[in-house]
């Protein structure tokens, strides 16, 4: 680590720069602290187009982007790109105000989950009407129809992912357990994993802990039983026995110590510093395959990333491409065209993904994926490796959640508590969210 | 804009009932008056039209993204069989009628001790105000949570006790209870404008008492608590006012999902899942003015208590 | 820091209780003192702790040092902190001179002067404090968007010139009808009208109240994260809260050690600004004395 404390002396605020800011304040009152903030600056660049541009993300992810839209710009002079972030909770309450209030960003990061929130009341552009514009010839097929709709489109996936699971070595080496083959495991090998670990380690380390009400995490298990959570049309397509496998499970595990007792974990956030993994407490979870290098950096480099369980045992494949960011356009954008040149440079400008690498994933674009690849870290090469491969595969597509789907999500959570307290069987918490689901859908 | 043709008809009724014409002497008082609330006035302008606004949006469907579609009382009705909406209720007047006596009574025990010429009082004061500065903050939500854990502190001292406490936070059963320790242990607030209150009491009161040999519990009864009366009033209100609509710490507490299991789903977090998560903004607004109603009643209900309690020199 | 020799206090002090009342107090007070500053304390410990070791190590003492935090951060986003720094207090100073004018002005209007309407406008006042912010949210945006105000500081200080605080009004209203009528009527006869009583008489009596609405809002618009998460856009603009928030992301490496040096840098200004503050809320009737 680079902890020198002398570092420090170096780039803080000097005692004259204190001075400096306690003076500027008290200006603040003065006519040097107008201008700034008090409608001083003339807004736009003349007769050139401003387009504004919004996601998520931490101050990072911003750097990179800010590069590759400098390279746009660039290649498009006059159009200037007005950029904003926040991270993804305030992102969600400002997007929907600035909908609201008639005053959309031109173009937008947007979620799968809540696209069609936007897309099936109009809001978005429908990219099907503008093929010529956006070239998306090199994006595989499942990539293409993420945000479908109806025959329509309303997003491009900025970046793929999927679910794997990643077991910590240096946990399982101390004690001496072998970690499963990742390619043929079923959910049976995860529960005697989960067991040994726990034993060998007596009770210090828990062998598997994962979120029990994540969707993401649930489809995967729904699909390899040749059922889907939502299906094409946006109805609900899991079935009451389904749910209540997946909780028998968790609850088994439980029940032999693979899985935490309850209220072992707490819910402080998905920071992967924060984790229980990283913490030494959990030798095996599931993450979004785009996280994987930042939480192997808090494992300390040492975690294995293995497919999702019972691949092979399933009546079909359970794992899908998802993505995790897609870019949107507003139908009410006042300069759709730039937009669109500007969406089409994110997908596939080589030299623009070059500085972005895989903040928002792998790139959709198979070609730029390959051409990024030598470029990236290590951790992030591995992960895109594990989703070139799975996209070669067949595996059965993920389809858009419908409107109404948070509120779903919201009670899966709460009833994944319930059973974990025991205030439900997991029959009760199946039939729960099936009824409250229909309800939720207008069903 | 939707709000502005309900907003003016409203607005204009109280100005409508002008009285009769009034004596110079009331006239001078009335337009003094007027001139003080000048400001007031202009603000009400930014206040009154998002008020209305938001009334017009309660009968309505409104999902931010198309215009509000009136929709009459069927937003009211879906509330009446919203078993979330009942949760959110009793959520949130158990941590009013819990946090709001004990947090009022810390602060004004604590204000006690504190004016009475502690050595050290400024040094006290900024230590108890502390939490409140720190209050809804990321940081300090998540210092909570490992306090609060299944091997936090709060277990350890249990621990020597041969308790063998439970996880607070994630434990639907007590989740709750860890967030009205928060909120007492932000009592600065209300200790401040008491620790105001009592400096506002003329001494003179309580020299009289001492030569009269009163005994401390006596001073207090018939000198502080009548005089100090406005102000424990006042954080009275204040206190039942934002605890009905507590949020950040709900929010922060539990990402904003108000678990485990809807234990900690504040009216106000309800409110806003349903707005801003749910696009459900005309459900929410109906949701808001639900909430006005119970507030004002309950205001309503302590100014006439006050009647008998608070002693104003007038 | 010796305190002020107010005689009253001493005499209060002894009136106060015995040499072990008080020696018990001072324990009292220590021990629930301990309590409040054990956040303050870990937020100080984490922000000089490595990234890594932050969720790990819970303990007080830093077992690895790691002042980087506080360069790195001051440096780490679009501008540099200070800018920050600068932004929040700006509108933080005049928020408060805008809530002490236009709040007290109101609140003396409500306390002391018989209108037509006075209660009528009272209770529309409370009424305002009542409705939950977020339906607001919408409506207001769309006002501020339609006056042009949007990326601009208007939105966040223009109420605070026009009294729509009702939280400060109610305070000093309590405080003013707590003051004895005869300083009014006195006033009245030696000739002051209403302006003149409201400055020189309740104004200074006041101090106290004023204190507290200083601190309050100095707190509050210091903290407040939504109005400028809707209202700025521009990066230059951002206040203290909106630049803490970019620091941590669930998709990212979030940066928790940075985020709680800066933290802890942005705590100092309150910190500082309550113990200027707090000697002011002390001067009441009390310590001016009343003839």
């Amino acid at each position: 680590m680079t902890d020198h404390p002398a570092r420090a002396g170096r780039a803080a605020p000097s005692r004259r720069d204190l001075m400096r800011m306690a003076g500027l304040s008290a200006l603040g009152l003065g006519p040097a602290g107008c201008g700034r903030g008090f409608g001083g600056g003339g807004g736009g660049g003349g007769d050139g187009v401003q387009l504004t541009m919004v996601w998520w993300g931490d101050v990072e992810r911003a750097k990179k982007t800010q590069a590759a839209l400098a390279i746009f710009q660039k290649q498009n002079p006059g159009v200037t790109v007005k950029t904003e972030f926040q991270d993804s909770g305030p992102y969600k309450d400002k997007l929907a105000t600035r909908f609201a209030a008639g005053d959309p960003p031109d173009l937008m990061a947007m979620r799968t989950d809540s696209l069609r929130e936007y897309a099936d009341r109009g809001a978005l552009l429908d990219l099907t009407q503008h093929k010529d514009a956006v070239d998306v010839s090199a994006l595989s097929e499942g990539a293409r129809s993420l945000a479908a709709v109806d025959g329509k489109s309303y997003g491009i996936p900025a970046g793929l992912n999927s679910v794997a699971f990643v077991v910590n070595k240096a946990v399982t080496d101390k004690y001496g357990v072998k970690i499963p083959d990742g390619d043929t495991w079923s959910w049976e090998d995860l529960a005697a994993f989960g067991r040994a670990v726990t034993k060998a380690s007596g009770k210090k380390v828990y062998g598997v802990n994962f979120e029990t009400f994540n969707v993401g995490y649930l489809d995967v298990f729904i699909r390899q039983r040749g059922e889907d959570f939502y299906t094409a049309q946006g109805a609900l397509g899991v079935t009451e026995g389904s749910i209540t496998a997946w909780f028998e499970m968790i609850q088994r595990m439980r029940a032999d110590g693979g899985f935490p007792p309850a209220g072992f974990i707490e819910d402080v956030g998905t920071s992967p510093e924060q984790s229980y993994q990283a913490k030494g407490l959990i030798a095996a979870t599931i993450i979004p395959t785009n996280t994987f290098l930042v939480n192997n950096k808090a494992c300390g480099g040492n975690l294995v990333m293995l497919r999702m369980p019972g691949e092979t045992q399933g009546e079909r494949r359970g794992q899908s491409i998802g993505c995790p960011h897609l870019w949107s356009i507003a139908a009410a954008s006042k300069h759709p065209n730039e937009a669109l040149k500007l969406l089409n440079f994110l997908i596939n400008d080589t030299e623009g993904a070059k500085t972005t690498g895989t903040t928002r994933g792998v790139p959709s674009n198979s070609q730029v994926a390959d051409a990024i690849k030598p470029r990236l870290e290590r951790d992030d090469q591995v992960a895109t490796d594990f989703l070139i491969d799975l996209q070669k595969e067949k595996l059965p597509p993920s389809y858009l959640h419908p409107p109404g789907s948070t509120k779903i999500v919201a009670n899966l959570k709460t009833v994944a508590a319930e059973v974990e307290y025991k205030r439900r069987t997991p029959a009760q918490a199946a039939q729960a969210i099936i009824a409250d689901g229909r309800k939720a859908l207008g069903e | 804009m939707t709000g502005t043709t309900a907003g003016p008809a409203l607005v204009a009724g109280p100005a409508a009932q002008t009285p009769p014409p009034a004596p110079p002497a009331k006239r001078r008082q009335d337009r003094a008056g007027y001139l003080f609330l000048l400001p007031w006035f202009v603000g009400m302008l930014f206040t009154v039209i998002p008020f209305f606004a938001s009334l017009y949006l309660a009968f309505t469907d409104y999902n931010l993204l198309t215009p509000p579609r009136w929709t009459g009382l069927a937003n009211f009705r879906e509330m009446l069989g919203d078993p979330l909406l009942h949760q959110a209720l009793k959520v949130t007047f158990i941590y009013t009628f819990v946090s709001v006596p004990l947090s009022l009574a810390a602060a004004l025990g604590v204000a006690m001790l504190l004016s009475r010429g502690v050595r050290g009082l400024p040094v006290y004061r900024a230590v108890f105000y502390l939490p409140s500065l720190l209050g809804g903050s990321v940081a300090i939500v998540l210092l909570w949570k490992y306090i609060f854990g299944l091997d936090g502190i709060v277990n350890g001292l249990l621990g020597w006790f041969g308790i063998e406490g439970p996880a607070w936070t994630a434990d639907p059963d007590h989740a709750l209870t860890t967030l009205i320790v928060l909120h007492i242990w932000t009592f600065g607030s209300p200790m401040v404008i008491f620790l105001a209150g009592l400096r506002q009491i003329p001494v003179m009161y309580y020299e009289a008492a001492a030569i009269d040999g009163a005994s401390r519990w006596r001073r207090f009864r018939s000198i502080t608590l009548p005089l100090l009366s406005p102000i424990i009033f006042f954080n009275l209100i204040q206190s039942l006012i934002s605890s009905f609509q507590t949020f950040t710490q709900g929010f922060v507490m539990s990402n904003g999902t108000g678990g485990p299991a809807n234990s900690t789903l504040f009216y106000n977090l309800y409110l806003y899942q349903k707005g801003f998560s749910q696009f459900d903004m005309g459900y929410a607004s109906a949701m808001a003015w639900m909430l006005l109603v119970i507030i004002a009643a309950f205001t309503a209900l302590n100014f006439l208590a006050a009647k008998y309690w608070v002693h104003y020199d007038n | 820091m010796p305190a002020p020799p107010y005689e009253q206090d001493n005499f209060i002090e002894r009136i106060g209780g015995t040499r072990r009342t008080r020696f018990t107090k001072h324990v009292l007070l220590c021990l629930t003192g301990a309590v409040m500053l054990y956040p303050l304390a870990w937020l100080v410990s984490s922000s000089v702790k490595p990234a890594l070791l932050i969720f790990k190590d819970l303990s007080l003492w830093p077992a690895e040092w790691d002042l980087g935090n506080y360069s790195d951060g001051w440096n780490a986003l679009g501008q540099p902190f200070s800018v920050y720094l600068v932004n929040s207090l700006i509108i933080v100073v005049l928020g408060i001179v805008g809530n002490l004018v236009s709040c007290s002005l109101a609140a003396y209007g409500f306390a002391r002067l018989r209108f037509t309407g006075r209660k009528l406008f009272f209770t529309l006042m409370l009424g305002t404090m009542m409705l939950p912010g977020h339906v607001l949210l919408v409506p207001q945006y769309i006002v501020f968007a339609k006056l042009g105000w949007l990326n601009t500081y208007y939105p966040l200080l223009v109420p605070h010139f026009l009294a729509t605080n009702a939280f400060y009004i109610f305070l000093m209203v309590q405080f003013m009808r707590a003051l004895p009528q005869e300083l009014d009527d006195a006033a009245r006869i030696d000739g002051c009208g209403p302006f003149r009583t409201f400055w020189k008489v309740i104004m200074p009596l006041c101090l106290p109240a004023f204190a507290t609405t200083a601190i309050f809002t100095f707190i509050s618009v210091w903290n407040e994260f939504f109005g400028p998460l809707l209202y700025l856009t521009d990066d230059e603009l951002y206040t203290v809260p909106l630049a803490l928030r970019q620091f941590i992301d669930s998709e990212g490496q979030a940066h928790w050690g940075e985020m709680f040096a800066m933290s802890f840098l942005s705590l100092a200004p309150v910190i500082g600004f309550f113990i200027a503050g707090q000697k002011y809320l002390v001067k009441g009737i009390a310590t001016t004395g009343l003839k």
